[in-house]
């Protein structure tokens, strides 16, 4: 079956988490990728492990794995003068280039704002930062966690009485490479219908300072703060999560799920409890709901409790960990994990389609070697010769 | 607009052939039972576009269980990586599942909008929520799947690198993080705090010591922030080019220098709120630039055009939806009690 996005080629710069989560969904769902690495791959994606073989821990660390499937690599000194040259053809031949990295970067290459704008007039420029092309903070450097406590989420994350938390993983990397994932298609289609490129400037700060839910809008709006900060595990006794006794189930129940999860937890007699029959009942015995959700959690099992709460419709479910995942009866019905084969790190199970799509589906293509696609793409594309190569080779360029 | 109604149903699939896309939030049955799933539509304009983003996907065992976004986050594997060192799993402090998948849901309709001026077909997506953030955690699965060690709760420290955490700054709550991603950092770091003695003492010395001893790090670290504030601290770090940012609240974001210097707020006017400010859309196109276009809706502020214009009704038929209950001018509060 064809791709999505099949015929547009793009070019990826900076290899860190969020132009490379850009890069692996426009590869998965057909984009032809070309991340552009430096010459000895020492970017961060290629470094972070475990690694499948500890030999050869550039080619094999999860990171790089998961990131970079279905991407072309080339290796190439983008600061050298000859590099750049090359970079400047590669950008000739792509439809899109997404760049990962605080303000200057192109701009010290001599590829500023105005030169790119009339040397590639067609071609969509995503630029995805912590802090955005623009502001006092534009030239800041900055690390996932600190793009999550300047973005707003980490003020609401945790508990209260102890010190803010980020979530898991690295959110505020994948959030500005998921919007920009969004933003470079959006550049893509507008430039399709009218044959002019862009320029879209994408700030992790701003992406999370707009998905803080009502506290952002309720203070913009009111000017006076909304939900107050961290929230803790417990926002309120019906949304939580609450320990069992081989994990933790979390319960969401909105007003109308109430008498399906009072049903779950205690049977009908708990539904028509007094104390907990309206939302106003139930916040006025807040602390008794609390514990009647706590004693009646903490001896079950978590498979049982949320495979009951499915059947009755009740918002429970049980906190997944990485193997809950792997065990997971819905993800294996779904064929959610695509077995893939890669030369150095083996067959490994990996993530699949983030979304379907019934006519050009995702494809999940194992993860280049460092330069793979150095002859492909500089003979092919670029239509270089094997003595070009060698002496670029020889000054270290590629 | 009453889909369950035989009308309602009925004009709703007058609507669809006006339309490029359809998108959806029900839960994964309500559409079929509804009869108004992908191949229905496809009768009425063969080359549109639907979008399901049911919780757990539109099959699998699991499919009609109701779920939320705290649960998407639960289910998709992130919580259980979230939470201090000697605690739970934490969930994130916003219902961080829903803008996820709506993000990503905005990703997929234009995906398919290209596919379609190419080849001229419509397609059904199907986004499930909690697939869609795990795609989020990936490296971390996967990682599962090469060292069979689930990870653990570290707080907000690093797998490699040190110091990386969130540090006391004076005045009541408040809070600055500081990261250092390299040894060069590290020296600045330790500069810029006035405590080279750090810099050369052996326990911090490299990535690998500085993370053995990250709690006597931080106790060094938290000395100097406790006395500063944090914009102090942040502007010192930042400057010199050491990872840092204070922990900000909504309140604090709103009058941010940064953000206020990028035009990030954009004041509205609305019918019934008045004049405010909001965050502006957040892609900042050169060429075309976004600014906020209509407001929120008032409720069934659009059923005339709608209902005459796009569909092409006379004033008697969308009175007698009306009158008939499936389209309304009012909100029916009873289920919001």
């Amino acid at each position: 079956m064809e791709s999505a996005l099949a015929g547009i080629r793009v070019i990826e710069l900076g290899q860190d988490i969020a132009g490379g989560y850009c890069g692996k969904l426009l590869a998965g769902y057909g984009a032809e990728v070309i991340t552009v690495e430096a010459p000895g791959g020492r970017g961060r994606i290629r470094a972070e492990g475990p690694f499948a073989d500890e030999a050869a821990p550039g080619e094999t660390g999860a990171m790089h794995l998961y990131l970079n499937t279905g991407k072309q690599s080339v290796t190439l000194d983008v600061e050298s003068v000859s590099g750049t040259a090359l970079l400047v053809r590669l950008l000739e031949h792509a439809d899109a280039v997404v760049v990962d990295g605080p303000h200057p970067w192109l701009d010290d290459l001599g590829l500023d704002h105005d030169t790119r704008a009339e040397l590639f007039p067609k071609l969509v420029t995503t630029l995805v930062s912590t802090f955005g092309q623009t502001g006092p903070y534009a030239d800041y450097t900055s690390t996932n966690l600190t793009s999550f406590a300047a973005g707003g989420q980490m003020a609401l994350t945790g508990e209260p009485d102890r010190e803010p938390l980020k979530n898991g993983g690295y959110q505020a990397e994948y959030q500005a490479g998921l919007n920009a994932f969004t933003a470079t298609l959006a550049g893509l289609w507008a430039a399709d219908d009218t044959g002019d490129g862009d320029e879209i400037d994408i700030a992790a700060m701003e992406v999370m300072a707009s998905t803080l839910e009502a506290s952002l809008n309720t203070y913009c709006y009111l000017q006076r703060p909304a939900l107050g900060g961290r929230r803790g595990n417990i926002m309120s006794s019906v949304i939580g999560i609450y320990p069992c006794a081989d994990g933790y189930l979390g319960v969401h129940a909105m007003p109308r799920n109430w008498p399906a999860l009072a049903r779950l937890i205690e049977g009908d007699d708990l539904v028509t409890d007094e104390r907990f029959y309206s939302q106003a009942a139930r916040l006025q015995h807040e602390d008794e709901l609390r514990a009647t959700i706590y004693a009646w959690a903490g001896d079950k099992d978590k498979r049982e409790v949320y495979a009951a709460a499915g059947k009755m419709r009740a918002p429970v479910a049980y906190v997944h960990d990485m193997a809950d995942l792997y065990e997971s009866p819905q993800l294996a019905a779904r064929h959610y994990f695509h077995e893939v084969e890669h030369p150095l790190a083996g067959t490994l199970r990996y993530p699949g389609a983030p979304a379907g799509m019934s006519e050009t589906p995702w494809q999940t293509t194992r993860a280049p070697l460092l330069g793979e696609h150095n002859g492909t793409v500089y003979k092919g594309l670029l239509g270089l010769s094997d003595a070009d190569l060698s002496v670029l080779h020889g000054q270290g360029v590629i | 607009m009453d889909l369950s109604s035989e009308l309602g149903r009925a004009t709703f699939l007058k609507l669809v052939p006006k339309c490029d896309i359809v998108i959806e939030n029900f839960r994964a049955d309500v559409l079929d039972t509804l009869r108004l799933g992908y191949d229905e539509l496809r009768k009425v304009r063969d080359d549109i576009i639907l979008i399901s983003m049911p919780g757990h996907g539109k099959d699998g065992p699991e499919r009609d269980y109701v779920a939320y976004g705290t649960n998407v986050e639960q289910l998709a594997g992130l919580v259980s990586l979230s939470g201090y060192r000697d605690g739970p799993p934490q969930k994130s402090g916003i219902s961080y599942g829903d803008p996820v998948a709506g993000t990503l849901a905005a990703g997929m309709a234009i995906a398919a909008l290209i596919a379609r001026k190419r080849t001229g077909k419509g397609q059904y997506i199907e986004l499930s929520q909690r697939e869609g953030l795990t795609s989020l955690i990936g490296e971390q699965v996967l990682g599962y799947d090469i060292s069979k060690q689930l990870p653990e709760r570290m707080g907000n420290r690093h797998p490699f690198y040190a110091p990386h955490g969130c540090y006391p700054a004076a005045g009541e709550d408040r809070w600055v993080t500081i990261a250092c991603h390299n040894d060069d950092e590290f020296q600045v770091l330790c500069t810029l705090i006035d405590r080279t003695d750090l810099a050369v003492d052996e326990r911090f010395a490299t990535a690998n010591a500085r993370h053995a001893n990250q709690d006597a790090l931080d106790a060094e670290i938290a000395t100097w922030t406790r006395t500063r504030s944090r914009e102090e601290i942040f502007e010192l770090l930042a400057e010199s080019g050491v990872p840092a940012a204070p922990v900000w609240s909504a309140d604090e974001l709103y009058d941010n220098e940064h953000l206020r210097a990028r035009g990030f707020f954009e004041p509205v006017w609305h019918r019934d709120a008045g004049a405010w400010e909001m965050e502006r859309p957040l892609y900042r196109f050169t060429r075309r630039p976004t600014r906020i276009r209509m407001n929120a809706p008032a409720f069934a502020e659009h059923n005339d055009y709608v209902l005459r214009e796009l569909i092409g009704l006379n004033a008697d038929e969308v009175a007698q939806l009306e009158a008939q209950g499936v389209t309304a001018r009012v909100p029916d509060m009873a289920s919001h009690q």
